[in-house]
Formats: structure tokens, sequence, C-alpha cells
């Protein structure tokens, strides 16, 4: 129990300390307002439905992005991964790509789409892809050629062998390329938003800059951090759903079945 | 129930680069004949192997598999690998499946019952030991009724205990279902254990054989079984030198018979041609 505490301790003692400081007028509320200053204006933010309006409609962003982008990246890495004649012809086009920073386009990306909708699902799609091109090509390079030797002597044919095989077996490096993804969706989502929007919780956040409501500020900035932890607790999951025979993941199991 | 394949190499020649492997190599086996194939590390054994399996290609010469000459992966053939390849993101009876083209539950079941782990079915393959994870790759490969059963080095790396198990188990499966099994071990023991006939291999050709014609199943302390082992080892442990200068010669062979235990027939430096 003592135990289960102990990492809760030092945050827990910041955010008293900070609410106290607050409170005495030691911190003043246009630098930090206190946390209840802050859960307040999410309370009257949540009662208005603003609250809900311009999450959504960063978390539809954040998954259309990355749906669009992490498919691109996942079917794009399959193939150069599993055929040489794919990777000749693809793979140094991306690795190239790659090295321009994708928020260095948002210039162009706004002379290009405006600042709708789509301009923020590009950048997204295309921060996403990358990742998770990298590590499924690699995953998939790495699986080990026994296995895929063992198959075809066992009678698989090129789909069977995709499936029983090269798919399971870069799993657990795709799933490393979805967390590092998740990463990456939030941080273009965020400097986008905060660039050029008419919604979403970026706009928020420049919004109460301009009537000076640091609680609103603050409370943008928690909400993006309660999203990214929320993104990476599925990521989590999703290992845990995908790879129950993993090594890593078998240390969760009870200790008597082992 | 299926019956084993007679199979065939002629005049086999595989070289990788400028190392030869295979130099002009022939040897047949019978429908359901046990095949055992000894000799030195980098001899050729697993490269004959995998040529069976259609998984490599003869540079010259050609592999016959039921008569027929083999150009892709023999369909007919099942492989059990020294590092047991199982999958390991499927459970084992998954891994049992793997080579039927229906996976069925009472196939599955059944083979896992005749390798002693039809409780394991739904475990992971990282939660068994090495020779538990062999049992299942030798279901495996025997689940889809193989005519030929190609088995390279399976027991290598298992202890001494465990391999001897696994003998038995090998054995009494191939009985079962009258596949025909070529064996690479480097372990003589192990060979005069299991072989119909003991098939010496040397600087890429078959260079001796020896046909064992002991009751199954073997028990080593049969004086023929240990005096064919002395004589098997002596012959792996010189051949290096002596190959080129046995010639393929006499017609005549020596048997020894030692009591009841059965015989053992030499065939001294008898090559297939």
């Amino acid at each position: 129990m003592k135990q289960r505490f102990l990492p809760w301790l030092v945050p827990l003692s910041l955010l008293c300390l900070w609410q106290v400081s607050g409170n005495l007028g030691w911190l003043s509320t246009r630098v930090l307002p206190t946390p209840s200053a802050v859960l307040r204006a999410g309370y009257q933010l949540a009662m208005s439905g603003e609250l809900a309006h311009h999450i959504g409609i960063s978390s539809r962003r954040a998954a259309i992005g990355f749906a669009i982008g992490g498919l691109l990246g996942l079917l794009l890495g399959i193939l150069t991964g599993s055929s040489r004649i794919a990777e000749r012809l693809i793979d140094s086009t991306v690795q190239m790509l790659r090295t321009v920073p994708h928020l260095a386009l948002i210039p162009l990306v706004i002379l290009w789409l405006g600042v709708g909708e789509s301009a923020k699902v590009f950048l997204v799609a295309l921060g996403v892809m990358f990742p998770i091109y990298l590590n499924t090509h690699h995953g998939v390079r790495t699986v080990d050629p026994g296995l895929i030797e063992m198959g075809r002597v066992y009678g698989l044919q090129r789909w069977g062998l995709f499936r029983k095989i090269l798919l399971p077996g870069a799993l657990p490096s795709i799933l490393v390329g979805v967390r590092y993804a998740l990463g990456v969706m939030w941080l273009t989502l965020i400097v986008s938003e905060t660039i050029a929007a008419t919604s979403g919780i970026g706009y928020l956040a420049m919004n109460a800059r301009e009537f000076m409501r640091t609680d609103v500020v603050v409370l943008s900035i928690l909400l993006y951090a309660l999203l990214g932890k929320l993104a990476d607790g599925i990521a989590r999951w999703l290992e845990r759903l995908l790879l129950p025979w993993h090594p890593a993941h078998a240390a969760a199991l009870p200790v008597e079945s082992i | 129930m299926t019956r084993g394949v007679a199979i065939e190499a002629i005049g086999v020649h595989r070289r990788f680069g400028a190392h030869i492997v295979l130099n002009d190599l022939h040897l047949a086996a019978e429908p359901g004949q046990f095949v055992v194939i000894v000799g030195r590390s980098g001899g050729g054994k697993s490269t004959l192997l995998r040529l069976f399996a259609g998984l490599d290609q003869a540079d010259q010469g050609a592999i016959k598999i039921g008569g027929d000459e083999l150009t892709g992966l023999c369909s007919s053939a099942r492989m059990m690998f020294q590092d047991g390849r199982l999958l390991p993101w499927l459970r084992v009876g998954e891994n049992v499946g793997i080579g039927l083209a229906n996976p069925d539950y009472e196939r599955i079941r059944e083979m896992l019952n005749h390798v002693g782990l039809a409780d394991r079915i739904d475990d992971w393959p990282a939660k068994l030991s090495g020779g538990q994870k062999q049992r299942v790759a030798l279901a495996r490969a025997l689940a889809a009724h193989p005519r030929l059963l190609l088995l390279d080095e399976p027991l290598g790396s298992l202890d001494a205990l465990t391999r001897l198990d696994m003998q038995r188990l090998i054995e009494s499966l191939w009985l079962r279902s009258g596949t025909t099994a070529v064996l690479v071990t480097h372990d003589v023991d192990e060979a005069v254990a299991l072989a119909d006939r003991v098939i010496l291999l040397n600087q890429g050709t078959a260079d001796r054989e020896w046909t064992v014609n002991l009751p199954r199943p073997r028990d080593p302390a049969n004086p023929v079984f240990s005096a064919l082992t002395q004589t098997i080892l002596s012959h792996v442990m010189e051949e290096t030198q002596v190959a080129d200068q046995v010639e393929p010669s006499s017609p005549d062979h020596d048997s020894i018979r030692f009591g009841s235990g059965g015989s053992v027939t030499v065939f001294p430096g008898r090559r297939y041609r």
C-alpha cells in the first residue's frame, strides 16, 4: 500500500504547494492560476458545451490524420520490407522526404490548403507516416528467415506466409512505431492548431490568450497532456492485446502460470 | 494411411562460390525406409536435406521424389529443424496446425497426444522446455501425413536424457506413419539407434553405408550396436584422409553376426554407381 502511494507523493505535494502559493498571493494568477481555478474554468467550459466541441474536433483531426498516415506508412513499410524491388524503388525516396521536418511545411500547407481541416489532417498524416513506415519496414525485414523457410516447407503460400509469419513477426516493431507516431500526432496537432485554426484545443488556448484567460490556457495544456496520456494508454493496451505471446508482456502474467 | 515415398539423388552437384559442398552424390531410399546421414560438419549433410525439401536447387544432377524429378518445393515433405522454429505468436495447437490445409482440431489433438503434450495445446511455445518444443515440432511435422520426413539434427541442442526419449518417440511415430525418413546427425549412437541404413557423407559424396538390421527398439548395450557404433565412428574420424584412396570395388561385403542380436551388413567403400 505504502509502495503504491509513493510515486504519487511528489506530484501531489507540488499540486498542494501550487494551490497554496496561489491562495496566499505568492504566485500571481496572471502568471499561473491555481489548480482550483483551472478546474473551475474546465467545469464552466464543459457546462457550456465548448469543451466537448473543441476536444471532439481535435480528436477527430488526430484520428483521421493518424488513420491516413498510419495506413500509408504501414502499406509502404510492408511493401518495401517484403520486396527487394519495391525497396530499391521507394525506400530512398521515403528516406529523403523523411529528412524534411514536416512542421516546416506549415506555411506551404497553409498556402495550398488554407487553414481548414484538410491542412491539419495532412500535417498529422505526414508526421505519423514516417515512424510507422520505418518501424514496419524494419519489423518485416527482421523476421527470422528460419521461420519463413519453415513456413515454405510447411506449404504456406504468399498470403499465408504474410498472415501467419511476416505480419505477426513484425507486429512488435510496428507497435513501437505506433506509440512513437502517437506522440508525433499530438505534437503536430498542437503546433498546427496553435498557428492557424478556428476550432480545436489549440484554438481554445490561443483565443483565451487574447482575453488574458490564463486558466483556460493552462486547461488547454493539461487537456493535451491528458489526451496524449490516453493515446499512450491505448497503445499499451493494444500491445497487451496483440502481443500476449511476447516475453515483455509475459511478465504481466500471474507468477504461478509461468 | 499414407505410405512413404521413394527418394533419389542422382549425380547431384552443389557448390557455394568456390566451395564444393556436394560432388556427384548418388543416394536412393526405398519407401518407408529410415536413412541416417552422418559425417563431419560442413560435409554437405544439411545441404542434401534442403535439396530433398526443395529449399535449394542442385547445380547439376537431379532429385527425384516418387520417381518424379523435383522442381519447386517438395509438397510431400515436412522438415524438422534443430532450432524447432515454432511460431512464438501461435499457441502450441495452432503451431501443430500450421501445415494442415484445414487445421482440424481432432487431428491436432491426436498428434499432441502422440507426443504426450495434449494438455499444453493452449500454451505459448515460450513456456515449453527445449525438449517439449521439439516434441511439438515433431507433431507439427507429422500432422499432415507427410510421405517424406526430413530431420535436420532435430536433437542436436537437447540434453542426453531428453535426446534418448526423443529418439524413442521419433522411432515409434515413424513406424506408425510409415513415412520415409531422412535424418542428419552428428551423433553416431543416434544414427545406429534409428537407422535402417547409415550413410557416411564425406567430401560431398555418399562414401560408405551400413545396413542395420537390429530389432527395434534397439538396445545400446547390445554388442552389435556398440561394435557398429565404433566402426562408424572410426570411419567418420578418418574419412577426411582416406576417402580418395578407397576404391569403389568389391561387391562382396562383410557380415558380422553376434549370436541372436541381429546382423549388420557393412559395404566397404561402396559408392552408388
